[in-house]
């Protein structure tokens, strides 16, 4: 179904990838922690490796909860399929894509 | 929602105000099963069927002329459907 | 000689009908031209009936009583120090949210009615919309009087309107709005007049307003209330559209259920922040969501309006179990999203007391104990050692709610709900099925939404460190937002009830 209109209804979306240059959108949850409400959004270099991502944007992030030890995330899922949390793969290698989700338990 | 009731219910909510007080002693007199719930600022009646609010026993409960149309200054809100609404009375129920 | 009066009746058709003419050198579908594109077909305009059969003169005469009352009430609170009376200062963040979040809206609603009074074709629906299109500029005016009062003594109502744009929260309720605003009118009635007004609005204004009676807000009951008379009009032009569009012809019926089922997840999403304020907002209960929820959806509206839709081939809104089960858990979803995002909105937050605690274990038997008082003892240690919980960082948004993705999977509130989408190559998430749906729909509208964390990340919201962005907001860092127990609003309110103060500034 499309939207119905008086005219020609065809907009760019506001959030496409060319917006974000080198850098793309990446979403992480903390899957057994429900201190954290939800997942959280990062803008991030996709050339970015995961071992980058994850001790400069991740580890701050969960250490809000005091509890957290950074050597303890595992279980590591990528839009839902496991995810062996390579530390030199790049962010656009993961394959998570803009806007895609990263998981971990602890 | 699997069981639905025979009868179902309508009713208003009224400010509980000193200008409210003989308008919901005439829906008490006109609507004998009518169940009044009172909560922080609000009179809440509810009745299963129909509600019906009518001119002449206001005017005799507040003892001055009363038109339908200043019911509006009283009403907070009402659950059913507004099937009349004329000189004489308001009636709520539900159609089908 | 003094004639008859005419009866009610007999006005209404007078002004209504009797006035009105038939365009005759310019095609009325010219006149009109909006009416026909989403498909609604009308063939009788006159059929259009207003059980309330209001004219200009007993509109006027009654809006202007209500107004004098309401600003006498309004005076009385402000020279009687009103605001001192409030249970605790720790409410008036129930009213910072609620006016910061509709205000503009009664605005936007003026507005468009004033445009449905131009653009429908017959002059029964025309009328009903003016009426309307007045009262919410007259809701609108009220609002901001209240704000007046509360401005001058609490934080972060200075900058209302400004917020309405920016602030990530009150993106829920302004692009809620926007998308019934970029509709057809037909679209737009079923939104905001049947589903908004009708459908959900005693979930919105009555708990809320008798909240405030409760809680000693004695200028927001009278607003309330004043505003909630005209409601009751709104309410029935609601209902009476609906049927109206229902009874004119039988191919709008699958049109209407879509409409009925998109505007009835999108509303119920929004009250989530009313859910939050009754159960956590407000120091002395009324009542809990899910006894309101009971009340005023399932008897009310499941049990008492739908059966009367039914004849007209309409059923109850589609993912309503959703929102049945979520009735034992939401307002805790929601008040957790608010308590760990204050640093970034314009009131504050904090941990329920021990009263409150065990208000909500009895209040929410099935779900409270086991998942929620953990949360809220362990955030109370933290802020006791000086460790306020914050989420370091920006959350996840759904893509048609615009809230933070903190609703669980139905039934099981430990597992957060995620659905995605593929719409062009580009992927969207969703906090929820109902709002996936209303999103897949219509893709091409809700790819364009202004996503509060994504225009943070593409440089458009003032910068990318939170003061920079607060200060974008208008939001004073320190003042208007973050923790309670250290907010100037409880300073002050402390200061005012020492009772060692007198006179003076």
């Amino acid at each position: 179904m499309t939207v119905k209109a008086l005219y020609d209804y065809n907009y760019p979306s506001k959030d496409r990838p060319e917006l974000f240059g080198d850098d793309m959108l990446v979403h992480v949850m903390w899957a057994n922690n429900m201190m954290f409400c939800s997942a959280a959004c990062f803008r991030a270099p996709k050339a970015m490796s995961f071992a980058d991502f994850k001790s400069q944007m991740v580890d701050p992030w969960a250490a809000s909860d005091p509890d957290y030890d950074p050597s303890s995330a595992r279980e590591w899922q990528v839009n839902g399929e496991p995810f062996g949390a390579d530390s030199d793969v790049s962010l656009a290698d993961t394959g998570v894509g803009h806007k895609g989700l990263f998981s971990f338990r602890t | 929602m699997t069981s639905k009731p025979n009868v179902r219910q309508v009713g208003v909510d009224l400010q509980d105000s000193e200008d409210s007080r003989a308008l919901v002693e005439a829906i008490e007199e006109d609507n004998p099963d009518v169940n009044l719930i009172r909560m922080p600022g609000l009179v809440k009646m509810q009745i299963p069927g129909q509600l019906v609010i009518r001119r002449e026993t206001v005017e005799q409960r507040m003892g001055r002329e009363w038109e339908t149309h200043e019911f509006q200054m009283n009403i907070v809100s009402y659950s059913g459907n507004i099937s009349e609404w004329d000189d004489d009375q308001i009636v709520i129920k539900w159609e089908h | 000689m003094a004639k008859a009066k005419l009866s009610m009746r007999e006005r209404y058709r007078l002004l209504t009908r009797d006035l009105d003419w038939e365009p005759t050198y310019v095609d009325p579908k010219k006149v009109y031209p909006y009416t026909r594109y989403e498909g609604i077909k009308i063939h009788d305009w006159d059929a259009w009936d207003d059980p309330f059969r209001l004219t200009i003169d007993s509109y006027c005469k009654y809006q202007a009583e209500k107004d004098k009352k309401l600003y006498a009430v309004i005076d009385g609170f402000a020279q009687g120090q009103g605001h001192l009376s409030l249970t605790d200062a720790r409410y008036v963040n129930s009213l910072k949210l609620f006016l910061q979040g509709v205000t503009p809206l009664e605005y936007q609603a003026h507005r468009h009615f004033g445009y449905l009074a131009r653009h429908l074709d017959g002059p029964g629906a025309r009328f009903a919309a003016l009426c309307q299109s007045i009262d919410e500029l007259r809701h609108t005016q009220t609002e901001i009087h209240t704000i007046s009062q509360y401005n001058k003594y609490y934080g972060g109502l200075h900058n209302w309107s400004r917020m309405h744009d920016r602030v990530w929260y009150l993106s829920v309720p302004k692009s809620f709005f926007d998308d019934g605003l970029s509709a057809g009118p037909f679209e737009f009635l079923t939104a905001i007049s049947f589903s908004f007004e009708y459908f959900l609005t005693n979930l919105l204004f009555v708990p809320f307003m008798s909240g405030a009676s409760f809680n000693g807000d004695l200028a927001t009951m009278t607003f309330g209330f004043s505003a909630q008379s005209d409601e009751s009009r709104h309410m029935t032009l609601g209902l009476e559209v609906l049927k109206f569009m229902l009874e004119q012809d039988e191919d709008n019926v699958p049109i209407i259920q879509d409409w009925v089922d998109k505007w009835f997840w999108r509303g119920y999403r929004l009250l989530g922040l009313v859910a939050a304020m009754m159960d956590y907002m407000l120091p002395r209960k009324i009542m809990s969501w899910k006894e309101a929820f009971e009340l005023y959806l399932e008897q009310q509206m499941l049990e008492g309006l739908f059966p009367d839709l039914e004849y007209y081939g309409i059923r109850p809104p589609r993912h309503v179990e959703q929102a049945i089960t979520e009735k034992e858990y939401m307002s805790h979803q929601v008040y957790w999203i608010l308590y760990q995002f204050s640093f970034a909105a314009s009131f504050n937050t904090t941990v329920p007391t021990d009263e409150e605690l065990d208000w909500m274990s009895g209040a929410y038997p099935e779900t409270f104990d086991r998942f929620y008082r953990p949360l809220w003892e362990r955030a109370r240690r933290l802020e006791e050692e000086g460790n306020r919980f914050f989420f370091r960082g920006l959350p996840m948004l759904c893509q048609t709610c615009q809230i933070p993705m903190g609703f669980s999977e139905p039934g099981d509130p430990s597992t957060l709900s995620i659905r995605t989408s593929q719409f062009r190559g580009e992927r969207f998430n969703f906090c929820s099925d109902g709002c996936k749906w209303i999103f897949d729909r219509e893709p091409e509208k809700y790819v364009q939404a202004w996503l509060p964390v994504h225009q943070i990340y593409q440089g458009n919201c003032g910068g990318t460190t939170i003061p920079e962005v607060l200060n974008w907001y208008g939001i004073q860092d320190g003042v208007d937002n973050g923790e309670y127990l250290t907010s100037p609003d409880k300073a002050n309110w402390d200061k005012w009830h020492t009772g060692a103060v007198v006179g003076g500034a």
